[in-house]
């Protein structure tokens, strides 16, 4: 029999009371509409792609960062993921935006997506220095999901001073013998 | 000769994805998984006569495949998409996901067994069945196939070359690093698949001898659980998975064999037999071990790009043995923009910063080395829901002490080598500049969440021994002690880590065993 599933963040009674907030209809306010798809999303819900969205534009700040394709991207990536981790990245999103979260844990009324760039970063700081392990490892997952989408294209390459060699020599090694005696 | 670019479309490799009914196979011996284990298992016994299937998950990638890039690759290449991760999501977890196993993703240091090792084995864990002489004609064969050999150090590239430099300096033990590569053209891409089949991984060597052996392989094939009867298995079935390998295609596959060799690796081989109902009386899935390993990054005034050249060349085992406290080897980690986005502490301008830096930027890594002490047991592998694996890894105090005193000689080293600053990846980071501050580092946070750990090395799970109160496996031919046709040869045997990268050792001890089995009949 499987044992018994608890996620990071279903960890601990606090984790789960959280989450029952964030997932459930308790969400007082929706998040806010910034970009629409571009394409069908494959992992992530609308609302929390929303919420995606508005967490990529202020963690990503270098040149050409473009919220949307980034959270696309990471949309994208998720769907190589277990479906419990999708599912468990999808609830995370609801709960950071989430407005009576945010009251419980941070005294704010206003979910994520509709506060103004200085107090969204003041949010995502709590995150990363909270006591809870949930948020912690909650804005970790999130913050590298995002970093990673925009920094594996192409179009960041030039500004890092990173590129991939050219002029390879492919066809030296097509036998599979190849370096025996 | 067999070449590479034919094998794929060989009758003998079967595509699940695109199998148009389900499969009912049979072979006298099915192995599960073509990793360092499995793909060295399967060519043993094909070329000692035995009819041989070999099941893989992951898809059957190739170098033209292999484009550099790591949106290409990524998702594609490892477990869950590169997403894997301990339950509390406090170590990533880098297994590769392909035809070939991690020993496709991986950065190609090669290390024998450290004999010291073995003899813990025998001592401690009661592993009778086999003595180190035994394990030395199987390194000599697989390091001629592999074309393993010894870097020279004037081939090192910067960030590798730091590393050698610093520990010299400090007067630390350190060497050039073995490495299965022929005529390796330097490209530096060894964790998105080699772009020119330099390197010599289980995709373009012993996968190739087993289909020239007779071998089939089935990819894109899930294996669910081994059916049994008469206290013997009887089938493995499964799920066929689509050309991405994200879901069933609606077909599924049983394979019925005389023998199963189950080679899923660290992790998966104990799931498998966790969703078969082989517990084990609870020890399947215990003592997984994962050489949890944090970095640092320093900044030099001189270029570094580490992200040319291969990515391993230089170790310092110095600090492996540290007696009672937990011990750590060090090496350098290759540098890729996605790669060190995510690794890079914090977020907006900051992280900004820090990325533009790449180019000036050597990251070396401490690999601690678990399983050899009481308070460092390792993890657990237990089930999801859904039958996919769950790997719960405390991070005990023990462990968080040896990472306090790793990140201290890892910016000793750098500093000693030249480097104008140093970066630890908490988030936030402790940044030094006039160098060596113990007191900062041990006050950083020192938490989950807080700081980057990572493991590239999966160990452990389905222990081998003579004991079957302490272990899955026995240690002569590999056989779990209660299910006599059924054998595990991966790395998720060993009853500890290693204290050095693993793939050789997966090598040297799979052929030894896949020769008992092929020898036995």
């Amino acid at each position: 029999m499987p044992s018994p599933r608890r996620s990071f963040l279903q960890k601990g009674l606090f984790g789960g009371a959280l989450l029952a907030l964030g997932g459930g209809g308790l969400a007082l306010v929706p998040p806010k509409t910034r970009q629409a798809p571009r394409q069908p999303l494959l992992s992530l819900s609308e609302p929390s792609f929303q919420v995606l969205v508005a967490f990529a534009a202020r963690v990503v700040v270098a040149p050409g960062a473009d919220p949307g394709e980034i959270a696309a991207g990471a949309d994208l990536a998720l769907s190589y993921a277990l479906p419990e981790s999708r599912t468990d990245l999808d609830r995370l999103l609801r709960l950071f935006d989430n407005a009576l979260v945010g009251l419980v844990l941070d005294q704010r009324l206003t979910p994520f997506t509709r506060l103004p760039p200085e107090e969204q970063d003041a949010v995502i700081e709590r995150w990363r220095t909270s006591s809870l392990v949930l948020r912690r490892t909650g804005y970790q997952a999130l913050r590298k999901l995002c970093l990673a989408s925009h920094y594996t294209g192409e179009a960041t390459w030039a500004g890092l001073g990173y590129s991939i060699p050219v002029g390879l020599n492919q066809a030296a090694y097509e036998d599979s013998k190849v370096g025996l005696p | 000769m067999t070449k590479l670019s034919e094998i794929r479309s060989s009758k003998n490799v079967l595509d699940g994805s695109a199998a148009a009914t389900d499969l009912n196979l049979s072979a006298d011996d099915c192995v599960i998984g073509s990793g360092a284990g499995g793909a060295l298992t399967a060519a043993t016994l094909a070329q000692h006569g035995r009819t041989v299937l070999l099941i893989e998950e992951g898809g059957y990638y190739t170098s033209q495949d292999f484009t550099m890039r790591e949106r290409d690759t990524e998702s594609r290449l490892y477990q869950e998409g590169m997403t894997r991760t301990t339950k509390d999501a406090g170590i990533t977890i880098f297994q590769g996901k392909a035809v070939g196993g991690t020993t496709v993703v991986n950065w190609t240091t090669s290390f024998r067994t450290p004999p010291q090792v073995v003899e813990h084995w025998r001592s401690k864990h009661a592993v009778g069945g086999f003595a180190y002489a035994d394990l030395l004609p199987h390194y000599q064969a697989i390091e001629e196939r592999l074309s393993i050999a010894q870097v020279e150090p004037a081939s090192m590239n910067r960030n590798n070359r730091t590393l050698y430099d610093g520990c010299q300096k400090l007067g630390w033990a350190v060497e050039p690093l073995r490495r299965n590569v022929y005529a390796c053209q330097q490209t530096g891409f060894c964790h998105l698949g080699c772009p020119v089949n330099a390197k010599r991984s289980m995709l373009v060597t012993l996968i190739p001898d087993a289909i020239d052996a007779g071998a089939r392989l089935l990819f894109r094939a899930r294996a669910e659980r081994l059916e049994l009867s008469g206290g013997q298995v009887v089938r493995v079935v499964g799920t066929l998975l689509d050309p991405e390998g994200r879901q069933s295609t609606g077909r599924s596959f049983s394979v019925q064999a005389q023998r199963f060799i189950v080679s899923g690796g660290a992790i998966n081989s104990p799931a498998l037999l966790l969703r078969s109902g082989l517990d084990s009386g609870g020890l399947v899935g215990l003592r997984t071990f994962l050489h949890p390993v944090i970095a640092s990054s320093a900044i030099y005034d001189e270029p570094i790009e580490p992200f040319r050249g291969a990515p391993q060349s230089a170790a310092s085992h110095h600090f492996a043995d540290r007696g009672e406290e937990i011990g750590f080897f060090l090496e350098a980690a290759p540098w890729y923009p996605g790669l060190a986005a995510a690794a890079a502490p914090g977020f907006g301008k900051d992280h900004a910063g820090f990325m533009v830096q790449a180019p000036y930027t050597a990251t070396h890594i401490a690999i601690t080395i678990d399983g050899f002490h009481d308070d460092v047991p390792g993890g657990r592998v237990s089930l999801r829901p859904s039958g996919a694996p769950l790997i719960d890894y405390p991070i005990t105090p023990k462990l968080w002490s040896a990472f306090r005193f790793a990140q201290k000689r890892l910016a000793e080293e750098q500093f000693a080598s030249g480097a104008k600053a140093v970066l630890t990846l908490h988030d936030p980071p402790v940044q030094l500049e006039r160098g060596l501050d113990e007191a900062a580092i041990d006050q950083a946070p020192w938490q989950t969440g807080s700081v980057a750990v990572f493991t590239a090395h999966q160990m452990g799970g389905c222990a081998m021994g003579d004991d079957p109160q302490q272990s899955v496996v026995r240690s002569e031919d590999l056989r779990h002690h209660t299910v006599k046709n059924l054998h595990v040869i991966d790395g998720s045997v060993f009853p500890t880590s290693l204290g050095v990268n693993p793939q050789e050792s997966i090598y040297g001890l799979a052929r030894l065993m896949a020769t008992r089995l092929a020898q036995s009949g």
